[in-house]
Order: C-alpha cells, then sequence, then structure tokens
C-alpha cells in the first residue's frame, strides 16, 4: 500500500511517498508563493518519479505553514508531530529533536513510540531559524550549504550579536570590512545560531538521542557548535536526507489512518 | 446568546455607551482592574475600561512609546490618537505595569500634538503592590482622593449609602457571573470560550445594572440549552490580559473548548466580591487591593499556582494556554514557573508568547495550539 | 551552559580574580606587566582602575571583599540576601546580613570576562524566564538558578512601582529558589506626608521580616554607627560632586563609575569610606592645579548620562570618553539627595531629599527610610516622568548646573519604564537646549549591539551635532 506525506514550508516543499515502510521517492523543491501550487508541484514530481499517479495513493497527510491549503490531502497535522514520527522513523533512538526550518525552531521530546511529549518554538523573530543563515550567506557572498564546510577551517571564530538579525547583519559587516577571515565570519554565525537553539533545547530539557531534523541539520558547523554547547554528540541521520522528516512523518501518519488509526 | 454581548465586545463605542451619553452622563476610562469602579458607578459615572482591541496601525503608538514595550499600551493610545476614545470625559491610568503606566506620559503629550484626545479629567491612581495594613491604609487614602478629584470635576457627590447601593449591585453581577461560569465548565458546555470572553468584556463597557439584566436573561437562557461541546479538548487559557474574543476563537479553532481562564478582563473580573458591611471605601479598598491573581502583587506565586491548579481541577481541563504578550516580563516569566509546576502536576501545558494587536500571526499561534492538541490527544490514547 | 562553568561556584571564581586583581600591583612593575599578559579578556578593565592609582586599588579590594562576604557569611553565622542596587545595603550591614547586589556582580562578570554574562542570562531563559526582561539582574540571576552561586538565605527588594522587570526578577528568584521574599513599594509621588508615612511603615516591616528570618532584633547602636557613616559618605561625595562642576572637571573619568559601584557595595561600612576619601585626595589634588581629570588634560567636552553606563568589557566607554577629551558629569546612579548635595541646595529641593535624624531609634528608622527612598531610580523613576522631582526635572537641572553640552542615553531593551518614555524625554530635553542622544545597545549584553557598533553611532551623532570636532 502506498502512502504520501507532503510537507509545505516557506522556503522548500517536501513530497515523500512510502510503500512497506520504505521511501518510494522524494523530493525537495523551492516553494512558490502560493503553498498550494508549491504541493502540486512537489507532489507531481514525486509521483512521476515513483511512476505513479495520485490514485494509487491510499492516504495523503499534509504538513508545514500551508498544510490546509493542499488540496489532495486526507488530513493536515501540525508539523510538529510530524517532524517527530519522521525523527523517529529516521533515528529510533530519538528522544529529543531539533528542527530548525526556513522560519522556526522547533524542539520536541518523544516517547519510546514516537509520539510527542513536550514541545517548544522559537517566539521570537528570524534569528535561530533558517532565515538568519539565508541572510548571513548573503551578506558573506556566499552559498547557503557553503557556511558549514565554511566554518570548519576558522581559528577564531567572531562573537556575533546574536539577538537581532537586522544588527547582526550589520556586525557581519563590519567584521568583513576589517579584513576578518570569512572563516571566522562563518563560524561566528553558526555559533550564533547554535547558542539561540540551545536556549531552547534546554528549557525542553533533553534526552539521548538528540537528533536534528530539517534544512539547518546539514550544516555542519551549526551541528558542531550546538554539539560543543549542549556536550553531547548529535546523533547524525542517514536513513535518508534530515529536511525531508516532516514529509516522511506525515507519510507514516498517512499509513496510520489508512489502517483505521483515529484522527 | 444575546448578540448585545458580542456587540460590546467588539465595539468600542457601542450602543451602551452611546444612548448614556445621549442621556447627558459622563463616561471614565481605566485601565487596570485594580480600579474600584464602584465609585465611578455611584457617581453615576459610567466605568468603562479602557482596551486596545481594534487598533489596526501602530503609528502613534510607535511615535510616543519606545520600541521594546508591549502593544498593549501601544494600542490604547493608537485608539486614543485616532479620536476613537473621545467619548471618554475622563481617564485613570494605574500602574497595573510599567508599560501600562507610561500610558499616562504618552498620552498626554500626544494630547498636545493631537487636540481632543486627552480626555479633561485624567488621573493617575496608585496602586500597592501588596497586602499590609499600611498599604491598605494608604489605597483607602488614594480612593478618597480618585472619590474627591471625581466629585470636583464632575460636580457630583458620592455618599456612602450610593456606594454600599453600587457595591450591592456589583456583587451580584459577580454572582451572576459565578453561576454562568458553571456553564462553561459543565462537562457538556453550552457555551464556548470565545463567547464567554465577550460575555465578561461587555460587562466593562456597559451600566452594571443593564449588564445584570442582561446575565440574568442569559443565564435563563443557558439552563434551558442544550450543550453541544463535550467532545472539545478543555483548555483553561492563562496570562497577559486579552480583550480579544479572536484570540480566543483561534485557540479554539473546531477542536477545543477555553471552559476556564485567569484572564484580566476574564474571570478576574469576578473572582471575589466586596464586603457589604462596614465602610465602603475600606471595603472596596480590601477587595480589590487583595486581588492576587495579577502577577503585580510580587511574591505571592505560591498562592497564584495553588489557585490555578484549583480551577485546573474544579474546570476539569486537559490542558493549559500560558500566553503572554512580547514584553510581557510579569506574565511571561511567570507562566515559565507556572509551565514547570503545572506539567509536574500532570497537566499539560503550552507556552507562547504573541504579539497584541490584530492577529497577525495567526498561522504560528494555530501552529502550536493544533500540535498542543495532538500532543494531548496522543496523551489521552496512550492511556 | 557550557559544563565547565558547572564546575565551580561563579562567585567563587569571582572572588579569586578580584582577589589577585588586588595583589597585582605588590610586586614590581615589571612583574605587573608579565601578569597582565595571562589576562587578556580583564587586563583592560585591570589597568583602567588601577591607573587610577590610589583609589582603584582600593576599589578592587572592595569588590574582593564584598564577594568574601556573602560567601562566607553563613559559615561565619551571619545571613545574606540577593538584592538590588538600588536598595541601600546599610540596614543590612546594620543587622549582620551581607548583600548580593545581582546587577553590580553582573558589572563586575562583563568586565572581567570575554563573554561577559553571556550564559548565565541564557540560562534564564532556558527555566522558563523572558528574554526580554533586564539583563542588569539576569546575568547574575542565571548563575543563581542554576546552582552554581553561594546558597542564599532570603531576596529583598525596593522596586515594585519603580521598576516591575526588576522587582519581577527577585519574585522570581524567591519563587525558583524557594526562599522568603520582601519588597517595598513606593507610590507614585515622591515628597509628600502621605508618601514618607508609607515609606516609614513599609521599611519597620522590612525590619520586621530580616529580624524573622535572621533571629536578631535590629540593634540601635548598630544602626547609629551605620547612619553615620552613610552620612560622612554622603559628604565626601557632595564634595566630589561640587568639585565637578569646576571647569575643567578635576575628577577622572571613571571616578563616576567608582562612587556609584562602591556606594551600592559598601554604603554605610568604612570600606566604601575609604575609596571616596581616596578618591576626594585626588580630585582635590587636580583642582588646587587646574588640571583636568582626562588623562589628555585637555577637556573638549562635557557629557551628561542621564540613565546608565555601558558596562563592555575593559571599561571600554570610559576609555572611549577618556581618549576623546569628553568629561563625564554624572548619571542617575551617581546622585546623592542628601540634603548636603550640591544640588539639593542650589535648587533649594529638600523636600525631595533627606537628612539624617538620631534622635530615637523611630528617628533613625525614618532617616533610613527615606535615605532608601531616594536611592538612584527610586528616587526619579516613579510618576510620570514629567512630575515634579522625577526624571526629566532632575535631568535638566544636573544637565544645566554641571555645564553638560549634550545628554546621553543608555539602557538595556529590558527597561520597559525608561522605553515606555524616552521619547518624550529626548523630545523635551531637546527643546531644553541639550542634543541628546539615545542609544539602542543593552549596557550588559554585548551580543544586543557589539560595542563597536554603538561606539559608531554615538561617534556619528556627536560628529554631527558638532560636538566633538
Amino acid at each position: 500500500m502506498m502512502v504520501a506525506g507532503c510537507d509545505v514550508g516557506s522556503l522548500t516543499s517536501k513530497a515523500v511517498i512510502m510503500g512497506d515502510g520504505k521511501i518510494v521517492a522524494s523530493v525537495i523543491i523551492k516553494s512558490k508563493a502560493r503553498p498550494g501550487d508549491s504541493a502540486d508541484a512537489a507532489m507531481g514530481q514525486a509521483l512521476s518519479k515513483a511512476g505513479l499517479s495520485m490514485n494509487d495513493i491510499a492516504c495523503c497527510v499534509g504538513t508545514g505553514y500551508g498544510r490546509d491549503r493542499i488540496s489532495f490531502v486526507k488530513e493536515a497535522v501540525t508539523e510538529i508531530a510530524c517532524h517527530a514520527k519522521g525523527a523517529q522513523w529516521l533515528v529510533p533512538s530519538a528522544r529529543t529533536v531539533i528542527d530548525i526550518g526556513g522560519q522556526d525552531c522547533k524542539a520536541m521530546r518523544l516517547d519510546a513510540r514516537g509520539n510527542m511529549v513536550k514541545f517548544t518554538a522559537n517566539d521570537k523573530c528570524a534569528s535561530g531559524t533558517g532565515r538568519f543563515l539565508e541572510v548571513m550567506a548573503r551578506v558573506l557572498h556566499v552559498e547557503l550549504d557553503d557556511l558549514g564546510t565554511l566554518s570548519a577551517s576558522s581559528r577564531s571564530a567572531i562573537t556575533l550579536a546574536s539577538a537581532c538579525t537586522v544588527w547582526a547583519q550589520a556586525d557581519v559587516i563590519q567584521h568583513l570590512n576589517s579584513g576578518v577571515p570569512v572563516a571566522d565570519i562563518a563560524a561566528g554565525i553558526n555559533s550564533a545560531m547554535a547558542s539561540r537553539m540551545s536556549v531552547i533545547v534546554n528549557n525542553i530539557g533533553f534526552e539521548r538521542d538528540v537528533v536534528m531534523t530539517g534544512g539547518v541539520a546539514k550544516n555542519a558547523g551549526v551541528v558542531a557548535a550546538l554539539e560543543k554547547l549542549l556536550g553531547l554528540r548529535i546523533k547524525r541521520v542517514t536513513r535518508a536526507d534530515p529536511q525531508l522528516a516532516g514529509a516522511i512523518g506525515a507519510a507514516l501518519i498517512a499509513g496510520e489512518r489508512a489502517q483505521g488509526g483515529k484522527s | 446568546m444575546n448578540s448585545a454581548f458580542m456587540e460590546a465586545a467588539i465595539s468600542l463605542n457601542n450602543d451602551y455607551v452611546r444612548e448614556w451619553k445621549e442621556a447627558g452622563k459622563k463616561v471614565v476610562g481605566y485601565t487596570c482592574s485594580y480600579v474600584p469602579d464602584e465609585l465611578l458607578y455611584a457617581a453615576g459615572i459610567l466605568p468603562y475600561r479602557v482596551r486596545g482591541f481594534g487598533a489596526t496601525e501602530a503609528t502613534i503608538g510607535d511615535t510616543y512609546f519606545g520600541p521594546f514595550i508591549c502593544s498593549l499600551p501601544k494600542a490604547m493610545l493608537q485608539l486614543a490618537g485616532e479620536g476613537r476614545f473621545d467619548f471618554l470625559d475622563g481617564a485613570i491610568i494605574t500602574p497595573g505595569c510599567d508599560s501600562m503606566r507610561r500610558l499616562d506620559e504618552c498620552w498626554r503629550k500626544a494630547g498636545e500634538d493631537i487636540s481632543g484626545i486627552l480626555p479633561k479629567f485624567f488621573f493617575h491612581f496608585g496602586v500597592p503592590h501588596k497586602y499590609a495594613d499600611y498599604t491598605v491604609k494608604w489605597f483607602i487614602e488614594e480612593i478618597l482622593r480618585l472619590k474627591a478629584d471625581v466629585e470636583r470635576h464632575f460636580g457630583v457627590s458620592v455618599s456612602d449609602d450610593r456606594l454600599r447601593e453600587a457595591i450591592r449591585l456589583f456583587n451580584k453581577s459577580r454572582d451572576l457571573l459565578e453561576r454562568f461560569d458553571g456553564f462553561r465548565t459543565a462537562g457538556n458546555p453550552a457555551i464556548a470560550g470565545t463567547e464567554a470572553l465577550a460575555v465578561i468584556l461587555a460587562g466593562t463597557t456597559m451600566s452594571r445594572d443593564i449588564y445584570v439584566k442582561l446575565l440574568e436573561e442569559l443565564l435563563e437562557t443557558l439552563e434551558q440549552s442544550r450543550g453541544t461541546l463535550k467532545d472539545r479538548t478543555r483548555l483553561m487559557l492563562v496570562g497577559s490580559a486579552s480583550d480579544d474574543v479572536n484570540l480566543v476563537r483561534l485557540i479554539e479553532g473546531e477542536r477545543a473548548v477555553v471552559v476556564a481562564d485567569n484572564l484580566c478582563f476574564g474571570s478576574r473580573f469576578h473572582a471575589d466580591r466586596v464586603d457589604e458591611t462596614g465602610d465602603p471605601i475600606e471595603a472596596l479598598a480590601k477587595r480589590y487591593l487583595a486581588k492576587n491573581e495579577c502577577p503585580r502583587m510580587y511574591g505571592e506565586y505560591d498562592g497564584r499556582l495553588k489557585m490555578l491548579i484549583d480551577k485546573a481541577d474544579r474546570a476539569n481541563v486537559d490542558g493549559v494556554i500560558l500566553q503572554n504578550i512580547r514584553f510581557c516580563d510579569l506574565h511571561g516569566s511567570e507562566n515559565g514557573l507556572f509551565e514547570r509546576d503545572l506539567e509536574k502536576a500532570g497537566i499539560p501545558c503550552l507556552k507562547i508568547e504573541r504579539e497584541y494587536g490584530p492577529l497577525v500571526e495567526t498561522g504560528r499561534l494555530k501552529m502550536r495550539v493544533e500540535a498542543f492538541l495532538e500532543r494531548i490527544g496522543q496523551r489521552r490514547q496512550s492511556a | 551552559m557550557r559544563p565547565e562553568l558547572k564546575e565551580y561556584k561563579f562567585d567563587s571564581m569571582l572572588l579569586s580574580t578580584f582577589t589577585a586583581a588586588a595583589k597585582l600591583r605588590n610586586g614590581s612593575e615589571k612583574e605587573y606587566r608579565t601578569m597582565l599578559k595571562y589576562i587578556p579578556y580583564f587586563n583592560g578593565t585591570v589597568t583602567a582602575v588601577l591607573d587610577t592609582g590610589e583609589p582603584g586599588q582600593l576599589f578592587i579590594e572592595c569588590i574582593s571583599k564584598y564577594l568574601e562576604n556573602y560567601i562566607t557569611a553563613r559559615e561565619k553565622g551571619f545571613h545574606n540576601a540577593i538584592t538590588t542596587f538600588c536598595f541601600s545595603p546599610g540596614i543590612l550591614y546594620a543587622m549582620d546580613v551581607y548583600p548580593i547586589c545581582l546587577e553590580v556582580l553582573s558589572v563586575a562578570q562583563t568586565f572581567a570576562y570575554r563573554r561577559g554574562t553571556a550564559e548565565f542570562l541564557d540560562f534564564c531563559n532556558e527555566v522558563g524566564y523572558t528574554e526580554t526582561s533586564c539583563s542588569s539582574q539576569r546575568g547574575t540571576l542565571g548563575a543563581f538558578l542554576a546552582g552554581v552561586g553561594a546558597d542564599v538565605d532570603m531576596v529583598l527588594t525596593d522596586t515594585p512601582g519603580v521598576c516591575d522587570t526588576n522587582a519581577n526578577a527577585f519574585a522570581f528568584a524567591a519563587a525558583y529558589l524557594k526562599v522568603p521574599f520582601f519588597s517595598l513599594d513606593m507610590p507614585p509621588v515622591l515628597s509628600e506626608a502621605r508618601s514618607d508615612e508609607y515609606h516609614n511603615s513599609d521599611f519597620r516591616a522590612l525590619i520586621a521580616f530580616i529580624e524573622k528570618h535572621t533571629g536578631r532584633k535590629l540593634d540601635i547602636d548598630r544602626l547609629r554607627t551605620v547612619l553615620r557613616e552613610i552620612e560622612r559618605q554622603e559628604e565626601l561625595v557632595a564634595e566630589l560632586e561640587d568639585l565637578a562642576r569646576m571647569v575643567p572637571n578635576p575628577l577622572p573619568v571613571s571616578f563616576n563609575l567608582m562612587v556609584y559601584a562602591t556606594r551600592f557595595l559598601f554604603s554605610g561600612m568604612k570600606e566604601c569610606t575609604a575609596v571616596l576619601e581616596s578618591m576626594l585626595r585626588v580630585a582635590s589634588d587636580n583642582a588646587s592645579r587646574g588640571a583636568s581629570g582626562l588623562s589628555g588634560s585637555v577637556e573638549k567636552m562635557r557629557a551628561f548620562f542621564c540613565y546608565i553606563d555601558h558596562y563592555t568589557n575593559s571599561l571600554r566607554l570610559w576609555d572611549f570618553l577618556d581618549r576623546n577629551g569628553i568629561c563625564y558629569q554624572g548619571n542617575i546612579l551617581s546622585r546623592s539627595w542628601s540634603n548636603m548635595a550640591p544640588h539639593v541646595k542650589e535648587y533649594r529641593t529638600e523636600a525631595a531629599a533627606y537628612s539624617f535624624d538620631y534622635g530615637d531609634l523611630d528617628a533613625m528608622i525614618r532617616t533610613m527610610a527615606l535615605h532608601n527612598s531616594r536611592m538612584p531610580m527610586i528616587k526619579s523613576i516613579r510618576g510620570p516622568y514629567d512630575a515634579p522631582d522625577m526624571w526629566l526635572q532632575d535631568t535638566l537641572s544636573l544637565a544645566k548646573m554641571y555645564s553638560a553640552d549634550c545628554i546621553i542615553y543608555n539602557g538595556t531593551p529590558g527597561c520597559r519604564n525608561t522605553w515606555g518614555m524616552v521619547k518624550l524625554f529626548a523630545r523635551d530635553t531637546e527643546k531644553a537646549g541639550f542634543p541628546t542622544f539615545i542609544m539602542y545597545g543593552d549596557a550588559f549584553d554585548d551580543r544586543v549591539e557589539s560595542w563597536e557598533a554603538s561606539q559608531d553611532r554615538l561617534e556619528e551623532f556627536l560628529r554631527v551635532r558638532r560636538l566633538l570636532v
């Protein structure tokens, strides 16, 4: 039986098709202006990758900020519940999940069945989200994906004003003008990000294994900085792209619904 | 539910205020639940709780207030600056909290730039932050000071008898609201939180004798009606002041019902009674100062925690939403302690911070509330 | 919080730091210079303070002694209390309760550590305290909440009615640490009989509270000794303030900080008096030669800080002022409001001030209550900013008296009070002829706006308004 999950985020949209507990096809695209269009595009690409049509999907669940605008889903579930489920599939030993998406960051505690026991999310602004890194990368004139590898060669990370993205920008420009190596600035940016995250994680308390999902999980610099602050090793996600966690969770929940599970 | 309540809750210059003014009578606004509005009623003046509801911009608010300030007083100033409070003949500002107390100078200075927006009677009413014999004494003196100024400015005289009458009437409304609470917390609630907040809010915008009549009618109707909300997740709403029914509507959505609250503009309004015996001013001072539901009364956390746990138990809630307006440190921090202790007591909590004003963050708030409901649902399933 | 921070009590670490700093000058000049290399993030602060000579040496010893006092209080059979800077410690010393002033300890850390109090600030948020609260308490509060501070007997504050975020911090601390809590309440009006009575009754309740929680009674002789010492200190401060009116100002820039810091730490005790006497010697000496207190000896400008300073590492604010020939005409923290103060005499504001009455126990308690109610901020941040005896009146009269060329506001984003009125205030001070600059940084947290950015903007203001050519 085929099920699907669609995660429409502010920066990226993801679609996952699963069968027999395995990923059959998955897609990550840049979100369009309208969430409905993003969902259609993502799911369309996933279906053609899998060589299937929507009729072949027994059940589809939507999540992400655009979840209520997806025409082809049976149910909309919050990304918190979906990330929790998805993270548990990705790393069965996961008990704490940190998800840094485009416009917010969340931390969740799970029980052994992937049920969410507690969650918290950032309530401030862009700092501590993918948006922050995006803005900083632009100021540094580097690719967002390079921020992680760049910082690895840093010898002396700068301390960045981490409270406000706008002011942090001004700081970065100042450092650039003073000739500070880009690697050090990148390291400072990752550190600032990690320090914002650590407050949220500590607020919820963490239990091993700690796992990161969402796009920022692929930034080795932030992950390393966060490990240092929390004082433990973050279990890397290798089973699939961590950015797919929400869509995977949605697909798994779709599976539960299809088998008659209560909503 | 009589649409009059919702009407009053979502419009500032509602029918009751209009009729009152057309009859040549006065209206005095007050900004904090620590002002003994019985005094104004006894003076033949309509006490009107100043609100920020309906402000869609922050242009005036932001001009006078600096940044890093709670958006509630800014919204109030915005409305005042737009002339939306022109029906007020007076305003009483209290140090409910730092942000609110600066409404005093901000409104006055805005009044220098924008003519006609500053009510002629403008009074800074001090309220102690704790309950002790000397603070009660000081507060009695402050109420007498207010009384003298009101009498002088409006050319009225407030007799003790009139005060006692007002106290009895207001107590009656509190009794009725307590009965009303019962319909909210019933196993099968006949009224949702959105409407309930509107009912309570309405009481701050109209003459109390009219309000009592409306409440009596409402209670009769509720006696007859059948509850329809028994399958919803039961929540209690706690935290920063909220005069916006839309916030509750957003929280309730299709799946939840707010059966109880500890909000200013909400249940704190009728939490207790004024002593009907003895000196009325002293009775007012004691009742209003003894109100401990607000974190402005420092050092009373343990009492407030117990009060919340009792409330949660009696209302049989599934979860508590602890919300605070951004920059509201009093509620925001105490919510942190509540979250810790309520969770320890086995009551699931959601702590969220929001901006006051037209609900621009509906997506974000909705997601968190829904995730919280999902969490409660999962908890129920595994139980 | 990094695991390293949990290995030692933060205050014991601070104590070691400042005790060692106090001994730096014991060796030769060469040894001193060598040692400085080993404290790369602290040497800026150390040299800035020790370069003032004897006053600086005594000042560092004060900080060390203060820490030692409260850390060892309990083992010596005394008590300690978390308290705030605007709560005069005189009464506490009179009752053998050693104060733990959160704000001054935050400053000690921002002066000593590269990362300042960042992790303690964050820890508060982790346990549910709002991030938007004032960083002055939060920086040290976090350490106590995390259990890496000394054990504490009680929490005291006097800011309800003056500063909510402050009062809230202490209420939170008491609830979290589960220790007894007392707050003095401040009515909106300062100088009327009702307020005096209120302050007096409240203060007596405070004394009763302390007596209850320490098991000791207030001793009239101890109280008298402490009050006499406070009076002596007010005399010294009045003299220093008089000297600051001179042109050029003979007081070195950092003296202002040392005046208020030592008073917050040791008001009523000889340690404070010693620092003030030493400062007066230096200042008088400068004055007798008509010399400026600035290290460059040329006074280009006089700045009045209407609120607080910026406590970034290495006293960089004071260094900035000194380097640019800007002398410091005071801020809200350094003013004394006794009847001896020059501005009280100048403007005849005796009703807003207080005098010392040793008649009997009641008179002395009343004196202490009034003295406390005129502490910085407690005095002037009550009712509306433009009410009599409040912030605007104080600022304008002082700026005028001390011939300030401009007014500078610096605070923290957590200050609901000032941010609720600073725009109105600045409009009025500009109208009164004082170029006024509002800084948006955080005095206790460089992560909000880096000092470099703050300095840039301050320089821009001075340039654009042609105050510094």
